[in-house]
Parts: C-alpha cells; structure tokens; sequence
C-alpha cells in the first residue's frame, strides 16, 4: 500500500476510537455517544461548510429553500465587536435564521490558567473579557480566597469595590457608543471613550496599567490608593453626571435611534431565564436579579444597593438599563469612598499557595452579567480545574431566539444592545 | 463656416472641461470639511499635520487613492465592474452641466434644464447596481438592490417636489426660474411643503446619512463599493461627494434663490462683476447646506431600510402630490400664472 492510492482510505484514527466506543456501548446495551450523522444532500449547492453538517441544527440552518441565501457577517466584519462570524439566512433582506459561529477567538485560557499557579492565574484571565478587566479578577479572587482560606482585609474589599465599579461604568458607557455606532451613529462613541480614558488613566493611576490591570491579588490588591488616584477620582467624578447626561441627550431621544431600538430583540423574563441570559439584559427584561444583592459578595451588602429593572425587555429597555445602572455605579462610589477605612491592602499570602483539596465557586456580577469561577484544587500549586462561566456567551445564545423575521440592518444593531465581547465568549 | 456653431462648440468643450476639473476641488473640499467638522462634534483634533491646520489631508488621500493597487475579485464580470464607477461619476459631472453658478456662468442654459438635470442625476443607481452585481459579492449586491429600491423610490417625490414651482413659476429652466425668484422672492416662501420633501428626498437619492443605507457600514462593509479599491474606489468616493454639492446648488437654486443676494442691492450689477458677485452668493449657500448635511452626519444614526421607504411613499408621496395639488389650484383661483 502507498500512500498516494487513492483507493485506500487511511481510516482516521478518532473515527477508529469511535467506533470502538460505540461498539463496547452497543455490547452493553447503550445509545452510541454520538448520533448518526444527519442525511443531507445539499451542501454541493451552497459550498459551506466544507464537511456535512455534524447536527441537526447545522443541518437546518445549512439546508436552504428557495429564494434564501447565506451571508456570512465575520469574523472580517466591521461591526462584530472581536472577531464573531455570524451565519446569516436571509430572504431578501429578511432573516430567516441566525447562527453565532465561535471559537476565533479561543486562547485557551482555562487550560493556562489550570498550568498557572493561584498567584500568576489573575494575570491571565485579565483578556478575556476585555472590557471589563477588573471583574474578570474579582471571581477568581474571591474562589482562591476562599479555597485557601483567607480573607482580604477591609479597606482592600473596599478598592475593589471602587475600581470594580469604575470598571462597571467605563463598559457600560462603551455600550451606549456602540449601539450607536452599528447603527450609523459616529459621535457617541467618541464621548463615551472621553469618559472611558477619564477612568482607564485613573485605573493606571492605582494599577500602573492601562487595559489588563493586574491589580487583584490572593487576598488583597496590588496597591493602596495614592495621590494621584484620587484626584483624578475627584475631578472625574465632578463632570461624570455631565458627560454621561450629553451622550444620552444625543441618543437617548432621538426619533431614529427609539424607533430603530424600540420593539426590536424583544425578549421577555421567562425566556431570558430559560435561555441563562444574566445581568443587564436579564433586568431589562423586568426580573430582579443581581448577584451584589441575591448572592452578596465582597462590601456589597454594606452599601445602599436597589435592583434596577426595565419592563419591555428590548434594545431599547437593555439601553436604558445600562444608564440606570452607571448612574446607580457612581452612587455606590460615592458611598465606598464616604466609607473606606484605614488599614492594609494585602493579607498575608505566600508567593506560592496549594490550598487543602477542594472546591470553591467565586461569582460576580460583571457588567455582562453573571461571571464566575470554578475552581478545584488538589493541594498542588495550580488548580487541578479552573472553569469560567462568560456571561457574554449566554447572552449571544439570545441572538437565534430574537432575530428570525427582523432585518438585516437590525442584526448588528441587536447583537450592540446585548454587549457581548468576543474575548470572554471564546475565552 | 458657421463661426456661431464653432463658437458655441468651443464654448461647450471649455465649460465642460472646466466643469469635470470644478469636480476635484470640490470632492476634495467637502471631505475635508467632513473630516474638520465631525472632528469638532465629535471633541477631536481632526487632521492637523498636513499643511498648515492640516488643509492638505484630503487631498493626500485623493493622491493615496491613485497610488493604490486597484484590484478585481476573481469572479467579477470585469467589464461591467470596471465600467460602474465611470457610470456613477459621470451621472454627478453630467448633472453639473445645468447647475446655475452665476448669471452667465451656466455651461448650458436651455428651456427644459430642471428636466434634464432631475433625468440625469438619476442615472447614478445604474452605476451603482451594476457595481453591486459585478461585484460577486453577498454584500455588494444587497446594497446594490437597496440602492435601486431606494433612489428609484425618492426620484419620485424628490421630482413630484418641485413640480409646484415650476407650476408657480410657469418655467422649466433654472435661470428664469432665478429671475422669477428676483421678481417674487425665493420660492422657499411660496411653497416652504415642497421645499422639506426636497430636501429630505436629496438626502436619500444622494445616500447621505440619515439615509446612507447604500453604504450602511456597520452592516453591508461597504455596500457595491465592498470589493472596489484604488481609484475605482476613489470615483465612487468623488461622485458621492459632488453629488452632495450638486443638491445643495440646485436646492438653492430652486428654493433659495440661487446666485442671489439675500437683499436687492446692487440689483443692476452686470457683467463680470454680476458673475462675481453671483458666484459668491451661489457658494456661500451650497456650502451652507453642504455643512448642514456634515452635520447631521455627525449627529444621526441611520434609519432602517423599510423605515426609509415607508417614509417615500407614505408621507413624502401622498404630501408632494397634496402640495402639487393646492399649489394648482391656487395658480388657477388666484391668476397667479407667471405671477
């Protein structure tokens, strides 16, 4: 046998596995791991993907009726937010289907993260999702804490809360622009990004970084609050109502933006649950769910906290949230700063920690929604498991549900008002 | 010899030239204002470095533009691609043909001008949806179909807008439709209806925001121009920004006016110096309306393609025809023909 005969099919030896497996399962009376492949006879036709679909449902968004064609929006497009391929079937300008394709942007940081020791882990998820960089640390912090059994002192809770919700406010305020902006608007954008380097020079101020701050540490933060800090802190905080209040005074409304935004997406309570959508687009869609308040965490229950919600649960509604909830951000920094006491900032943690063998389940509400870490030690340096549950991925899971008989101008312009980032959904 | 006809022929072939030549400064002009103006809305510098208070910027990309690589997908019906941008540009110089700058400063000035320049600015969707076709791209040819539906829809209220005047004015040609302006005042008093519909049907035939869903880059890349690149591009990118000067100076002219000035003084300005004088108020007010449309286009969000077509020929088509129609017989009950 040579290898350039084309006769002979050198079998794939992870078909050999499978087949295997379902042959020892079959003896023992079980359904094979895998179902069969689905017939389908018309990829020739429609040239994507370049292999039979591997399921149903690639099957139904693959097989096309008359009159229907794919479009591929991604992962080259400019408007996806990161690098996502949306597999569109549209008739006309009509959607008739909608397929979030992932996985473009997998770094395979859980695995790192599993190779990493507790320490050094807070540097790496800081890329997931990269707008909000402050909380991507705050989960992993609180299951090490409470996986090795410590506790950070007071005042640190204190900066995390403060920093956390700067975080919160720079990422919500983007929101705004973007939605604007993938729906032709230029200038909101622009505003928000005014705010956001207000913040980010402030967070360099504390962290020394600018995007990936590094700044939590097992039991603790890097640094205590320094001069510059809070000034910057003082003279942001005196305008920030202003800026917010002319982003919003260009959008907010405006007749095109409400009548492109209103009644779009729609997606009520129940479906929001059943699909795990968390966060802001869960409260838009009218229930009261936020992690600092359902399951508190770090100072939140010291603080005046009220859960915002929204009746309507579309772009619009996901829209107002995200402004109700800067404006309720800044009150809650007001509050932190009122209350921060004196003290240190880091516990006293060894450089390498191999916490006893367990588990541990760190939550926060990110400005995504719901994000949290899993982590499993087995007593050596790295955790035996490290699982992150990306609060963007979940919202994108919407996309499929809203999206049939809307336009195709309305694709981006719903996808904005979910706020996914790409980087924390492919990880 | 005719000497007459040599004359006139030779007349032609100069307006003409310097017509097609008028084209670049102006493209060049109006980006850079966008540039400069969104800047400002938007709290930036804006360009800054090239020239002084970078008034070169966009120029260096016109000179960009033609050094770049010009490209044609595989696939492309080649002919027809390259023949698009052509189309699309010569529909905005062509239109340029009529435009009254100045009392003695139009390249043709005949008896049915409003006619000719409303059945040739619309030959501009032929470019366009051929570009969208020869493409072999998803993305062009959906913007090339919304081109199609979208000016073919506005050509008419945009045309059915002006009719009334035209009606009032008993005239189909723009500099005596200016010298009924001079004698009654500008028509933007006598029918203020037609002037909104044409100015908000201008912005859609020429695909400026809010209405640029041709383009529509958060959601077609770029439309029919997605696999354009080079100089091919750069016309498509020309045409769009002449063709904003061509309806802010024929929205002027209908409604504003024209080459003249705001008060009657000096009214028996003649000669050059009139042409001067003339030049000066035809610019100052399409560059006025040219700024407006920057504007907006720093300020709006685009509107949805069914959205836009809803407004054609629910609202825009019904009011046209409502002012055509009061506008008519007004003209009859008042003998207000030719005034």
């Amino acid at each position: 046998m040579t290898k350039t005969d084309p006769e002979v099919r050198i079998p794939d030896p992870i078909d050999l596995d499978r087949a295997e497996e379902d042959r020892l399962r079959a003896a023992a009376g079980l359904a094979p791991v895998r179902p069969e492949r689905p017939e389908y006879a018309g990829f020739e036709q429609v040239g994507i993907p370049d292999r039979p679909p591997e399921t149903a449902r690639e099957m139904e968004v693959y097989s096309l009726a008359e009159g229907e064609m794919l479009l591929n929006m991604g992962p080259q497009h400019p408007s996806t937010h990161g690098v996502m391929r949306l597999l569109v079937k549209i008739r006309g300008e009509v959607i008739v289907d909608i397929d979030p394709v992932l996985g473009y942007l997998h770094r395979g940081i859980e695995k790192l993260c599993e190779n990493a020791t507790y320490t050094t882990v807070l540097t790496y998820v800081d890329p997931m999702d990269y707008l909000s960089t402050m909380h991507n640390e705050h989960a992993p912090a609180i299951a090490f804490e409470k996986l090795y059994g410590v506790r950070a002192p007071k005042r640190a809770e204190y900066i995390r809360a403060l920093v956390v919700e700067l975080n919160r406010i720079f990422s919500h305020g983007l929101m705004m622009g973007f939605l604007a902006l993938d729906m032709g608007g230029l200038t909101p954008i622009l505003y928000s990004f005014i705010n956001r380097d207000e913040i980010v020079d402030m967070l360099s101020a504390i962290s020394g970084q600018r995007m990936l701050f590094n700044f939590f540490r097992v039991g603790g933060v890097n640094f205590d609050v320094n001069d510059e800090f809070i000034s910057r802190l003082g003279t942001w905080r005196s305008h920030v109502l202003e800026n917010i209040e002319m982003n919003e005074w260009m959008i907010t409304e405006n007749e095109i933006f409400t009548a492109r935004t209103k009644g779009m997406g729609t997606l009520t309570g129940q479906e929001a649950i059943s699909l795990g959508v968390t966060g802001p687009n869960l409260r838009a869609s009218g229930v009261p769910f936020d992690v600092r308040k359902a399951h508190p965490y770090s100072i939140y229950p010291e603080l005046e906290l009220e859960v915002i919600t929204q009746e309507s649960g579309d772009s619009y509604a996901r829209y107002l949230q995200r402004i109700a909830e800067i404006k309720q951000s800044i009150h809650l920094i007001d509050q932190i700063v009122d209350k921060m006491p004196h003290g240190p900032v880091q516990a006293q943690v060894p450089g390498i920690i191999r916490p006893k063998p367990g588990r541990a389940y760190g939550a926060v509400e990110s400005p995504r929604g719901l994000y949290s870490v899993y982590a499993i030690s087995d007593g050596g340096p790295n955790p035996y498991r490290f699982r992150m549950r990306d609060p963007s991925f979940i919202s994108l899971q919407a996309m499929p549900k809203v999206m049939p008989g809307r336009l195709v101008a309305d694709t981006m312009a719903v996808m904005a008002s979910f706020d996914p980032v790409m980087g924390g959904v492919d990880k | 010899m005719d000497w007459e006809l040599i004359l006139g022929l030779g007349r032609f072939l100069l307006a003409t030239t310097l017509l097609l030549v008028l084209t670049i400064p102006t493209a060049f002009v109006i980006i850079q204002m966008e540039m400069k103006i969104i800047a400002q809305l938007a709290l930036r510098f804006g360009p800054n470095r090239v020239g002084p208070r970078g008034i070169f910027q966009s120029s260096i990309h016109g000179f960009k533009v033609l050094a770049k690589e010009d490209t044609v997908p595989d696939q492309a019906d080649r002919g027809t691609f390259t023949l698009a941008p052509w189309m699309v540009y010569m529909a905005a110089a062509m239109s340029m043909l009529v435009m009254p700058f100045a009392p003695g400063a139009i390249a043709a000035d005949f008896n049915i001008s409003i006619v000719y320049f409303f059945a040739v600015i619309g030959l501009s969707v032929v470019g366009l949806l051929v570009a969208g076709w020869a493409s072999y791209n998803k993305y062009s040819l959906l913007g090339g179909l919304r081109a199609a539906a979208q000016m073919v829809s506005y050509e008419i209220p945009l045309t059915l807008s002006i009719v009334g005047a035209v009606v009032l004015a008993g005239t189909l040609s723009f500099s005596e439709l200016i010298d009924w302006q001079r004698q009654h005042g500008w028509l933007l008093i006598w029918q203020p209806i037609g002037l909104g519909i044409f100015y908000v049907a201008s912005l859609a035939e020429i695909n400026r925001t809010p209405f640029d869903m041709v383009e529509a880059d958060s959601e077609l890349v770029a439309g029919p121009f997605t696999e354009y690149s080079g100089m091919r591009f750069g016309f498509f990118f020309f045409a769009e920004y002449v063709a904003l000067f061509i309806m802010s100076g024929i929205l002027i002219s209908l409604f504003f006016g024209g080459w003249l000035a705001p008060w009657p003084f000096p009214a028996e300005l003649g000669g050059f110096a009139g042409t001067l004088w003339g030049i000066f108020w035809f610019f100052l007010k399409t560059y006025l309306f040219v700024s407006i449309a920057v504007w907006m286009r720093g300020t709006l969000p685009r509107v949805r393609v069914d959205q836009l077509m809803g407004m054609a020929w629910k609202v825009l088509l019904p009011l046209a025809l409502v002012n055509l129609f009061v506008t008519a017989i007004a003209v009859v009950v008042f003998d207000l023909k030719g005034v």
